[in-house]
């Protein structure tokens, strides 16, 4: 059975549950596949290509066993994972990959893929971490070179056109996006915050317009459904590093809470800003791609207050807390992700601030602690009752 | 006899470098002084110079956190800010400089002063934080958050990753050059608006000249330990290279570099080695073990001599300038210049290309290593996640093998020197290999 005989939640759950099995079809129809990490690569360019993305992710439920001769253990976990499962051949299907600067885990260890799976196709952008006038002519630069670099090795020329009309094509997928989350401003939601993350692991496995029907039928369904995820006492937001499987989640909900939303590149991070249309497409790029998501790998120029930076940095989770009437604060991060990590004090300082309980969860990427993770969940959920 | 054989050194070290403690005092007090006096204080991470001189000429004062890691991880202290800042919720698995540096500075604020038992006088409040995009994500987040303390502004110099164009003659270089002068540009006008008053170029250029020639010493100098015995040992590599880090503008960091190239040349000639006799020549990659770098004292007693070392300390080799350039373009071209010139070195030398590791591929050759010595970070991620990688491409292309010691740049109890010891006797017998495999192989050494 093909996934094409599958539709909305069945159709995500197997894709989640086989990450590669929507690309190693579409490899045997002769479709090109391009691995891409992190939010950072604009998509549009890639599709803009005639190539799939998809999106190269770890797993806590693989050991590793292979990247340890090339990595050191002291670098974020889901990073060695990616590298292992590659180099165990799970993403055999791919040719090309494509990384962008986003954390300086992620600048080492494209050169270190590059060296050990030699795909025929390799990009690494240069990213600014800063956002300043020259930082946008900066990146405008180097996506002009990841654009090149795709033309001479495909080829073909990606036009003005094209690009406008990959826009849409994301943007579309975007709004839908924004849709599906909205269900879960309902009380009670009527998606888990599992069945959300696995639908935008999902999503990321495969090609856009087919991801957005998808998305359709998903938000179809769970409209219509009678059983969705019930009624519970707390409503969180989770913050963080990405997440590759539901199993953190699961444990929460498994508890009286509900995720009902959430910071992190597998999810809002990824989807939720849309790229402006400008008279050169490459622009609203840019600026999307740059400014518009919000990572703490990004520096933004510093406001005159502590207090005033606090919220120019953090004021849309305030939003997203209001929106969906959020009663506390997960934050967590897989340990040795730099990033993320130096955020935490400030960010728990703000959500004081504003009157929302906050925790910090760090894990090691593997369920081996879940016992205690869950101790720790259970009673932030009894401070926030 | 115990006393006696702790005394013993093995490690003939130049007596120059005496010249630089009284040096890294004045770079600290003149911090303290500063701030007393109502002069602006900048809390800067290591900038590969472009910050610095900038800095000096709007007359401000930059101390280095980073460098004063060093200093309370060899005094002891580290461990007591780090508990510090593991108390105000950072994660520990942190570059240990941060949390050193970030417990240091909460301490400061409860106590309203600089605290009494702070090594070297302390670093006083600042009057803005210096980050820099170069190296890793730690030097700019740090700051970041520090401000949660400090309430001052916070700015970042960005810059490109350089290595990733391995083509030496592509255009790339140029525009990531244009794009870093932008960004002094836009530093200059922060510190303009910050302290009201305009910046004097012809004093940067002076500061510029003082520094080029401080790089091509302290080039030369290095040059020089490409010979056989190798007169110069890494301990005196880190000693020295603080001046050569942050006073590049100052005429002592000049007339330090002047006298220190006298003495290993002199050294040279006369055929004297750091390690008598050099059974083994190795290299040393990253940051050194700053709590216990007397432990070199017994590899040295075994015939090892650290050659060469620790890539981001090394200054620019020589670099022809370009005519018409601005000062602000020549100030920039270094910084970049440091970080790309291995490139140009292997076009130069057609070497094959390795991105990142092309420095420790090239030093390997000319610097003929026995055994390429690494030393894994716990807290720091830039410094150690080349390591593996490194390793491997030594032994696979140049038949040079690796040992690995694990430590920290900080927290001296993941450091086991006994174990270390122990291996070092196994990896003799693999460099005594490799050296017979080298030979057989048809390579230079
Ligand atoms: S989790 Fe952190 S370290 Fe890992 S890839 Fe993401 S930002 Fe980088
Ligand atoms: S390079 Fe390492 S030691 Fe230096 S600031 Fe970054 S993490 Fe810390």
């Amino acid at each position: 059975m093909t996934t094409a005989s599958l539709h909305g939640f069945a159709k995500a759950r197997k894709i989640y549950e086989d990450r590669g099995l929507r690309a190693r079809e579409l490899k045997a129809e002769g479709k090109k596949i391009m691995g891409y990490y992190c939010s950072y690569p604009p998509l549009e360019l890639i599709t803009g290509m005639d190539f799939v993305p998809f999106r190269v992710q770890g797993s806590i439920n693989e050991a590793i066993t292979k990247a340890d001769s090339s990595i050191p253990t002291i670098v974020c976990p889901i990073i060695r994972s990616s590298l292992d499962m590659a180099m165990k051949g799970k993403y055999d299907f791919m040719e090309g990959f494509v990384t962008a600067h986003s954390c300086d885990c992620q600048e080492k260890f494209c050169r270190i893929w590059e060296h050990e799976l030699k795909l025929p196709f390799h990009h690494y952008i240069d990213m600014p971490h800063v956002v300043r006038e020259n930082s946008f002519e900066q990146f405008k630069e180097k996506l002009i070179m990841f654009q090149k670099a795709m033309e001479a090795y495909t080829g073909r020329a990606l036009d003005r056109e094209r690009i406008q009309q990959e826009i849409r094509v994301h943007n579309r997928q975007r709004a839908l996006v924004r849709k599906l989350y909205d269900l879960r401003k309902e009380n009670p939601p009527l998606l888990s915050g599992a069945e959300n993350l696995e639908i935008m692991i999902a999503l990321m496995c495969m090609p856009i317009e087919e991801g957005s029907i998808m998305l359709e039928e998903i938000i179809q369904e769970a409209l219509s459904r009678g059983n969705g995820p019930g009624e519970k006492d707390t409503r969180l937001m989770l913050w963080g590093s990405p997440l590759t499987e539901t199993n953190l989640i699961q444990m929460i909900e498994s508890l009286n809470a509900h995720v009902v939303m959430d910071d992190i590149c597998v999810g809002t991070r990824h989807y939720w800003a849309d790229v402006e249309a400008t008279s050169d497409p490459m622009d609203g790029i840019v600026k999307r791609y740059l400014s518009e998501i919000k990572c703490p790998r990004t520096f933004r120029e510093s406001s005159s207050t502590f207090e005033e930076e606090m919220e120019s940095r953090f004021g849309y989770l305030k939003d997203f807390a209001r929106d969906w009437h959020v009663d506390g604060i997960l934050l967590q991060s897989v340990k040795y992700c730099d990033t993320h990590g130096y955020e935490v004090p400030a960010l728990k300082a703000y959500f004081e601030k504003i009157g929302l309980p906050a925790m910090y969860l760090e894990h090691e990427y593997t369920m081996a602690a879940e016992a205690q993770l869950k101790n720790r969940v259970e009673a932030f959920l009894e401070i926030i009752a | 006899m115990a006393d006696k054989e702790k005394t013993k050194k093995f490690i003939n070290r130049l007596k120059s470098r005496n010249i630089v403690r009284p040096m890294v005092n004045k770079m600290y007090a003149e911090g303290v002084t500063a701030a007393n006096e109502g002069r602006p204080l900048a809390w800067s991470m290591v900038n590969w110079w472009e910050g610095d001189i900038v800095m000096r000429a709007m007359g401000v004062t930059p101390v280095y956190p980073e460098n004063y890691g060093t200093v309370c991880a060899s005094t002891g202290m580290a461990q007591k800010y780090q508990a510090i800042c593991d108390a105000e919720g950072f994660p520990t698995h942190l570059c240990g400089y941060s949390r050193n540096h970030i417990g240091y500075a909460a301490e400061m604020k409860k106590l309203g002063k600089i605290p009494p038992d702070a090594p070297l006088g302390g670093m006083a409040e600042p009057t803005f934080m210096l980050g820099s995009g170069i190296a890793c994500d730690t030097r700019f987040k740090w700051f970041q958050a520090l401000r949660q303390y400090y309430d001052v502004p916070v700015w970042t110099i960005d810059t490109p990753s350089y290595d990733h164009t391995e083509d030496i003659d592509s255009d790339i270089h140029e525009h990531n050059i244009r794009h870093k002068v932008k960004e002094l540009e836009r530093f200059i006008e922060f510190l303009e608006n910050l302290l009201g008053k305009k910046i004097d170029m012809d004093l940067v250029e002076d500061y510029l000249e003082n520094q080029e020639k401080v790089f091509q010493l302290w080039w030369e100098i290095n040059e020089l330990r490409k010979a056989k015995p190798c007169p110069m040992h890494s301990r005196d590599f880190w000693t020295l290279m603080v001046p050569g880090y942050y006073m590049t503008y100052d005429k002592d960091a000049l007339n330090l570099y002047h006298q220190v190239y006298e003495e290993v040349k002199a050294r040279t000639d006369a055929g004297i080695g750091a390690v008598t006799p050099e059974k083994y020549r190795l290299m040393f990659a990253e940051l050194p073990p700053w709590h216990s770098l007397d432990f070199f004292e017994k590899l040295a007693e075994r015939g090892w001599n650290f050659v060469v070392e620790s890539q981001g300390y090394h200054p620019p080799e020589p670099m022809s300038l370009k005519t018409g350039d601005s000062v602000l373009e020549r100030l920039t071209r270094w910084t970049y210049w440091v970080n790309v010139g291995h490139i140009r070195k292997a076009k130069e030398k057609n070497y094959p290309l390795f991105g990142p590791v092309q420095y420790y591929y090239n030093w390997a050759r000319e610097y003929q290593v026995d055994g390429f010595i690494t030393h894994s970070l716990l807290s720091c991620r830039t410094a150690t996640f080349w390591l593996p990688h490194a390793a491997n491409i030594l032994k696979e292309e140049l038949l040079v093998p690796s040992m690995n010691m694990e430590g920290d740049i900080v927290d001296f109890t993941v450091f086991d020197p006994d174990l270390v010891l122990k291996n070092a006797e196994a990896f003799e017998e693999s460099m005594d290999y490799h050296r017979g495999e080298r030979k057989r192989k048809g390579l230079e050494w």
